[in-house]
């Protein structure tokens, strides 16, 4: 078992990086009103954990015990009818479900399944549990369509069932889900967080933490404390006891966008761009997605640049993720935001060096 | 145009030599068919002798030579029909001028002139002709009718002398070309007509103008199909191929007695295949192969065979050399292919009726089924044993690729044939030598052998009903004539039929139909019948129509990086908007944008365009995306119509990178193979995702795994302490790591797997451990393994794999039936199982609690010890959170103890097996375990799972009941 999962708060009184949301929550579950909740923030910023150890605050231990079902549903849609493959998990008192894993045919699963799981009541509903939960991972990749049919739901079964939906961007999210949910920002945690999460493990592991190095972990986990964690965990495999100047071993697809930015600085033309398209081919290939590739690739090329030029670059990598998100085939997009920046760096280039 | 210099420019100078080849032509017998022309012997001497002075007989031979061209081949005895015709004018005889006059209307001379002898024939008749010679006054000469009627016609003196007028004016307006012949014939004949009215005592003015119009409404392109084989436009090196190849026939066909000559034409013409047309190899065999002699050519043809007789000399050496060719050529079909329009059924049936067979055509409109073919070509090969008479046939199957299934069928039986040819070649390869034998010995043989030629036509070579064909057939692809070919016969024939162009009109007409030669006439008549001249600006705007032509996906691919030479673009005088509305009807009608896009994107940055600063392929690529933006906002909202702007983006990359040389295409594989990849890989990684336990699969989504789970998770699960001993002589830290390994690899469900083989996991445990390889089972190693990138990961030796293997298959077992009475109520199908379950669970506590030591078995201590601490692990980690940190320090403590006794013997691995096959003999084992501890009453608190629900007091042998 990873640390990551190992040392995961289980309870709200727990939580030490979102201490506050922690016990704001707390006090909104035990008032026993709970309305709808979204919860967003960047990955491995504790948004699971936190909904996790809120369902147990709610529902006691219950909620840990939890049931996988993957199901077929058919579902009417005018005149076919469509099977859809989707995986819940489900406990006595709440269902978590990423409908998001439907594809284009997402909205079926809200209008149907969705709604019919908010329809049926909890059986015991004398006592506290009046109601259930359904948890909706990884909201702002469901379509428009689905996003407005749930609208309907959240209302008209408000009465016995909770929504807890939970996702990366609440932009993608549209107002109305918004303005029905309390909205939950879980921000990435600082860098002191994180170090205080990791002297926590090492203090429960045994293991002595020279302070400098925790510091250093968690500037590279990239204020993310699940690969500090990890980081750590792998640290501690490496090489231990651990010394301050030891080597982070670091994300390979990571590595492997450094390699390529490198590509672009080393020489700007159509040839090393079509270099540069099979390594962008081979991060997608092993499911990177897009948007963190040319965030990445940005990061790294920003770290070489001139700083005259780095104000254009961002906008251009941010046109590009733009055009990126309404198309269809990232690598076209990629791509040109490579051959842009090749272009205006080259021009840079021959401009300073004539 | 070259045609008429050739044939009008020696008429001035060669005036006897015709006349005497004209007698020789007629006297000519056909040595194979001589049965349908019996009358020529006859009618030869006296066309040659009548009391006529040599005026005469130049004025037939002009009428001859002016209308050649409008003549086709007349199915009938067209020896007769020639000696008519050069009697035309004087003769007059009821049968005979009426047959004529049918063969006329039906084969189209030029428009003027044939009405004239339309009325001539219908309205002097009198007096003119007379079954007896005597009745006639003045000269006369007789004339054969086709049924064998001979009368004697009056010869008219002053229309001889007429003609011999004329016959000057003509010689003088050789020089001119460009003036139309018709209309020189025309008033030929008008004054003829005059002349002939006042000659003659009665005239009957009815001339028979209704007939006219409906020669008038022939389509040009039936109207000047060419008859003969140098009239073809087609490329002169594949008409000769076909000739050849259709000559090699002939030794098979038509027996020995033309061998020699046969040898002689098929060197010559191997010789001369690149040679230009004027040098056709003739000779007498020429003559005879052609079955209907076309009357039009035969001044020509013989003339030349004059001047061929020298040159043919020159292969006489190679003649005598030459080893005589028989047999059928090596492969028995011949297979013509090409666009539409360029002539290729023109030719197969030019080339086969020159080569003096008879055409049977097979198209797509007959029906095509296997045994009609078969009765059909079995009809063609036998044909000439029954009907000796007959020329041999000559099996045409066009449109072959067009009806798939029926076409098949077609082609099946051509494949049964040959391949039934060549056993037969393998099995007689002498009698094949004699042809006499062989058509008896064929008579023996079952199945039909092909010993006719077979030529097939079709559209497109590799449609796949072809496929088996090609292989046996003798393929042409025909290309396009050149443009100036087909100029100069669209101007002959628009000469021919009075109309006003221009040469660059018709240059630019035959470019945009790309020298389709049938859509170019089609067009012409069209505007003729308009009225209208044709201009450049006529074929470039909308009023001439365009063949859609759907292009291969290569092509337009082609066409978008390869720009014209400078030369070619300035011959399309209107470089570029006409490349800009070419390139957009290309890419539109062929449709499929996706993939158009697509070889784009593949192949732009193959070219090698000048880019200094990048900004063309910024352009380029963003002009791409703009299109994948367009193609996706259409997908999603269905508006079909903005499917118009897609185009574009081909007609912006053509015009930023086109480059002249050839690009190098290729199919754009790469991103299809990455989506599928792609695909691959992500359900791999859905499957690992169920695989892993909720408790820690619901805080990871598919995305998070790969951004920061999988290094790390490499990394920890091969740490570079462990060594690869004995796990006995580990010491207890090592043990630890080794134990915290384990269950990080059963948590996240990762597994090592024999690669090579596909047996399951498991088996490979007893297998020798060196030449294993060993790798990950959910392959997460190939979420790292990019291309050209190495990653500095620890890999285990393949010891510790196996010994990992085997920890972590053991820990599953154990979790196995652990989780069974825990995890799902549901389970009660197997209540036996349950029971040994919870009994397990129940020594485990046992032994947890100390409070007893179970020592009956050795074996099933350790058992039982494995299972108790993985029951321990699951249920720690799964039900007692709150109790987390105690019950977490106790498992690593189990773990440390369990090790000890349960791992690293070889004798244990054979226990595991045991465990692996553990439904049936283990459980037994269990039970009789579990009575042995029945024996001893046990007390002991049982918390079931989680909810602490039972804690009554139970003794072990109510879970036995």
């Amino acid at each position: 078992m990873l640390w990551v999962d190992k040392y995961r708060p289980k309870t709200l009184d727990q939580i030490t990086v979102h201490e506050d949301v922690a016990q704001n929550l707390k006090k909104l579950v035990t008032e026993q009103d709970c309305p709808h909740l979204l919860f967003y923030g960047p990955p491995g910023a504790g948004k699971k954990t936190l909904i996790m150890a809120l369902l147990r605050q709610m529902f006691g231990n219950s909620a840990e015990k939890v049931k996988v079902e993957n199901r077929t549903w058919k579902v009417d849609a005018g005149s076919r009818s469509i099977d859809i493959e989707l995986t819940t998990l489900a406990s006595a008192n709440h269902i978590e479900m990423s409908p998001s894993d439907a594809g284009f045919q997402d909205r079926y699963v809200v209008q149907e399944i969705i709604k019919e799981m908010a329809k049926n009541r909890p059986i015991d509903t004398k006592g506290k549990k009046g109601f259930k939960v359904l948890l909706l991972n990884e909201v702002d990749k469901l379509s428009r369509e689905a996003q407005h049919s749930l609208r309907r739901t959240m209302e008209k079964y408000s009465a016995y069932c909770r929504l807890i939906l939970c996702c990366n961007s609440s932009s993608r999210v549209i107002e109305a889900i918004r303005s029905r949910c309390l909205n939950v920002r879980i921000n990435a945690p600082n860098e002191e967080q994180i170090v205080r999460a990791l002297d926590f493990i090492s203090k429960k592991e045994d293991l002595q933490l020279p302070s400098g190095f925790a510091a250093r972990i968690a500037e590279k986990s990239n204020r993310n404390l699940r690969r500090a964690i990890l980081s750590l965990e792998t640290c501690r495999v490496q090489q231990y006891p651990f010394s301050s100047k030891q080597t982070i071993p670091p994300m390979d697809w990571e590595e492997y966008i450094s390699e390529i930015a490198s590509d672009i600085m080393k020489e700007q033309s159509p040839k090393r761009l079509f270099q540069v398209r099979g390594k962008l081919y081979e991060l997608l290939i092993n499911c990177i997605p897009p948007e963190i590739i040319l965030k990445r690739l940005l990061y790294e090329l920003l770290k070489k640049l001139d700083a005259e030029l780095k104000l254009e670059v961002c906008h251009w990598a941010a046109y590009y993720e733009h055009r990126m998100r309404l198309g269809q085939k990232a690598i076209f997009h990629l791509e040109a935001f490579v051959a842009k920046f090749m272009s205006v760096y080259k021009a840079f280039l021959i401009a300073t060096f004539g | 145009m070259d045609m008429d210099m050739d044939m009008d420019i020696p008429l001035p100078e060669e005036l006897d030599l015709l006349e005497s080849n004209a007698r020789l032509l007629e006297d000519y017998p056909d040595p194979e068919a001589p049965e349908p022309y019996p009358y020529e012997d006859q009618e030869a001497p006296p066309a040659a002798q009548p009391p006529s002075s040599p005026d005469l007989q130049f004025d037939s031979e002009i009428q001859v030579i002016g209308q050649k061209r409008s003549r086709s081949v007349s199915p009938n005895g067209s020896l007769s029909e020639t000696a008519e015709l050069s009697e035309e004018k004087r003769c007059r005889t009821d049968e005979s001028a009426r047959a004529t006059d049918e063969d006329w209307l039906r084969y189209s001379p030029p428009k003027g002139n044939e009405s004239v002898v339309v009325e001539q024939g219908s309205f002097v008749r009198e007096k003119m002709l007379s079954r007896y010679a005597s009745e006639i006054d003045g000269e006369c000469m007789p004339i054969t009718a086709p049924n064998g009627d001979r009368v004697y016609a009056r010869l008219d003196r002053l229309e001889g002398e007429e003609r011999m007028k004329k016959l000057d004016v003509r010689a003088n307006s050789d020089g001119l070309i460009l003036e139309p012949i018709n209309i020189l014939f025309e008033k030929m004949d008008q004054e003829a007509f005059t002349k002939t009215l006042e000659a003659s005592s009665k005239c009957q003015n009815v001339p028979d103008i209704p007939e006219t119009p409906i020669v008038h409404e022939q389509l040009w392109v039936d109207k000047y199909t060419p008859n003969s084989f140098t009239e073809l436009l087609s490329d002169e090196h594949t008409n000769r191929q076909v000739l050849l190849w259709l000559k090699q026939w002939d030794s098979s066909v038509f027996g020995s007695e033309i061998c020699s000559t046969s040898d002689e034409v098929l060197s010559s013409l191997k010789r001369h295949s690149t040679v230009v047309q004027n040098q056709k190899p003739l000779d007498s065999k020429f003559q005879r192969t052609i079955g209907g002699p076309k009357w039009s050519n035969h001044r020509y043809r013989n003339s030349k065979s004059m001047d061929e007789s020298g040159s043919s000399k020159s292969f006489q050496d190679i003649l005598t050399r030459k080893v005589k060719h028989t047999g059928p050529p090596e492969q028995k079909i011949l297979l013509l292919c090409g666009p539409p329009g360029l002539g290729k059924t023109t030719l197969a049936h030019v080339a086969a009726r020159h080569c003096g067979y008879h055409v049977v055509e097979v198209n797509a409109s007959d029906d095509r089924s296997t045994s009609t073919i078969e009765s059909k070509i079995l009809n063609v090969v036998e044909m000439n044993s029954i009907m000796s008479d007959s020329r041999p046939q000559c099996l045409v199957m066009d449109e072959i690729d067009g009806a798939l299934s029926d076409g098949k069928g077609a082609v099946e039986v051509l494949l049964k044939m040959v391949s039934v040819e060549k056993k037969s070649d393998a099995g007689k390869e002498n009698l094949v030598k004699e042809r006499s034998g062989r058509r008896s010995s064929k008579k023996g043989h079952k199945k039909a052998s092909l010993s006719r030629p077979v030529i097939c036509i079709c559209n497109d070579l590799y449609a796949p009903a072809l496929r088996p064909l090609r292989q046996v057939a003798k393929v042409h692809i025909f290309v396009q004539p050149t443009v100036s070919r087909v100029v100069s016969r669209l101007k002959y024939i628009c000469t021919r039929e009075g109309m006003k162009v221009n040469a660059i009109a018709l240059t630019a007409l035959a470019e945009y139909t790309e020298c389709d030669i049938r859509s170019c006439l089609n067009t012409l008549q069209f505007l003729n019948k308009k009225k209208e001249a044709v201009n450049v600006f006529d074929i470039g705007s909308q009023v001439v129509g365009r063949k859609d032509m759907s292009k291969n996906v290569l092509d337009i691919w082609k066409e978008v990086f390869q720009r014209k030479k400078a030369k070619a673009e300035r011959k399309s005088h209107n470089s570029k908007p006409f490349e800009v509305n070419s390139l957009y009807s290309l890419v539109s009608s062929r449709g499929d944008y996706d993939l158009i896009l697509d070889g784009i994107h593949e192949n732009i940055l193959q070219l090698n365009y000048h880019d200094p600063v990048m900004q063309k392929t910024v352009k380029c690529l963003n002009s791409l995306g703009v299109s994948d933006l367009l193609h996706q906002y259409i997908m999603r909202t269905q508006q079909n119509p903005l499917l118009v702007y897609l185009p574009p983006t081909a007609i912006t990359v053509h015009q930023l990178v086109a480059q002249i040389q050839k690009p190098n295409i290729e199919w754009p594989r790469s991103y299809q193979r990455h989506r599928t990849m792609m695909a691959e890989k992500m359900d791999i990684l859905n499957t690992w995702h169920y695989k892993i336990p909720p408790y820690i699969a619901r805080n990871l989504s598919a995305s998070s795994f790969v951004e920061d789970l999988i290094s790390p998770l490499l990394y920890i699960l091969s740490p570079p302490t462990i060594k690869p001993v004995a796990l006995q002589l580990l010491s207890d830290k090592e043990k630890n790591d080794l134990a915290q390994l384990v269950s990080t690899m059963v948590s996240y469900s990762v597994t090592y797997k024999n690669m090579k083989s596909d047996m399951v996991p498991n088996s490979l445990r007893h297998e020798v451990a060196d030449h294993l390889t060993l790798s990950f089972d959910p392959p997460i190693c190939e979420f790292i393994n990019f291309k050209d990138y190495t990653s500095n990961h620890y890999v285990l030796a393949p010891a510790v794999k196996q010994i990992l293997v085997h920890e972590v298959e053991k820990q599953k077992i154990l979790q196995v039936s652990i989780d069974r009475p825990l995890g799902n109520g549901s389970s009660s199908e197997r209540p036996e199982f349950i029971e040994a379950g919870t009994s397990n669970a129940q020594s485990s506590k046992i032994n947890h609690a100390d409070a007893i030591s179970v020592k009956n078995i050795q074996n099933e201590s350790n058992v039982t010890k494995g299972r108790k601490n993985n029951a321990n692990a699951t249920i720690v980690s799964q039900n007692s959170h709150p109790r987390k940190g105690t019950a977490d320090n106790m498992k690593l403590q189990n773990t440390g103890r369990m090790r000890m006794p349960s791992s690293g013997s070889f004798f244990d691995r054979f226990r595991k097996l045991n465990n692996k096959g553990f439904r049936s003999d283990d459980r037994t084992e269990q039970k009789e375990a579990t009575l042995d501890k029945a024996l001893h009453p046990l007390l002991f608190k049982f918390n079931e799972g989680f909810t602490n629900a039972v804690k009554r007091p139970v003794r072990i042998r109510e879970f036995l009941l």
